[in-house]
């Protein structure tokens, strides 16, 4: 499995790559959505792409609606992670093309949970 | 702003944000006892927000617990180096937590600014202060504070 964690962050990268890593995810990561648009065009063979709303250059939203607009990376999973919190602004991502979302803060178990409904670990490796 | 945002409000997100992400578990966050207190070495993170409602969110603390906080959130080791790019980078981030679970309770919500990490935290002339949470981390002071801009630029 190879995820590519997308934000401005680098502490919240870390954060999210270890978490991923530790799942046995192979993890790259970029500073924002045209950095990431440039990694997928170079390589796209990834699983996951975990999304940071705000971002300078590009914002997370743009590049959700970016990979969705290319009938080439349809198979890539994109998960919303965010301080992004209000109901509209979840609406907003899902209906951009992401498939889930994970409001910051967040647990290790939290972001675990996620990857097991988006069926990217089985319930086997959480326990 | 006072009557969407209670003090009570801006605690557990600070509770809630501190038990997930830097500690594990909750217990180590208290609210300070005393007069507020004085920062040595201060730092101070913040993030704009923008829309109906026009303010900051930002956290205060020392200098020496900002590198704690920020070895806390990178799992880093007591003894380990904080670069100041990833101590400014870790106090910024969780400014922006802050600052988006606080975003998250206006009723007509708005636009969240990038961080901003110095010393000082500036502020224009009518910056009306309406929250300043005093905490203690681990024993050490950590103020959250919710500031009114009404003359912040719109988006």
């Amino acid at each position: 499995m190879r995820a590519l964690v997308v934000d401005d962050s680098r502490t919240m990268r870390r954060i999210v790559a270890g978490i991923l890593e530790r799942q046995g995810f192979e993890v790259l990561q970029a500073e924002h959505g045209e950095e990431a648009l440039a990694v997928l065009e170079e390589d796209d063979r990834f699983d996951l792409l975990c999304i940071d709303w705000n971002m300078p250059v590009m914002d997370g939203l743009e590049l959700v609606a970016a990979v969705r607009k290319n009938r080439q990376w349809r198979n890539i999973t994109m998960m919303m992670v965010t301080t992004e919190a209000e109901q509209s602004q979840i609406v907003r991502a899902l209906a951009a093309g992401a498939h889930e979302y994970l409001i910051k803060p967040f647990t290790p178990e939290e972001l675990r949970a996620k990857l097991e409904l988006l069926g990217l670990v089985s319930v086997k490796e959480l326990a | 702003m006072s009557a969407e945002v209670e003090v009570d409000q801006v605690l557990v997100i600070a509770r809630d944000i501190f038990s997930s992400m830097i500690d594990g578990e909750a217990g180590f966050l208290e609210s300070w006892v005393g007069e507020p207190p004085v920062l040595a070495e201060p730092v101070v993170a913040w993030v704009d927000l923008r829309g109906p409602w026009s303010g900051r969110a930002a956290l205060r603390t020392e200098t020496p617990t900002a590198h704690n906080l920020s070895r806390a959130l990178l799992g880093m080791s007591a003894d380990e180096e904080v670069s100041d790019a990833d101590l400014a980078d870790a106090v910024g981030e969780l400014a922006n937590v802050v600052g988006g679970n606080v975003k998250a309770l206006l009723p007509e919500g708005g636009k969240l600014g990038l961080p901003e990490v110095a010393a000082e935290l500036p502020l224009t002339a009518d910056a009306v202060l309406m929250h300043g949470v005093a905490l203690a981390w681990r024993g050490r002071p950590l103020v959250v504070e919710i500031w009114a801009l009404p003359t912040l630029d719109q988006p």
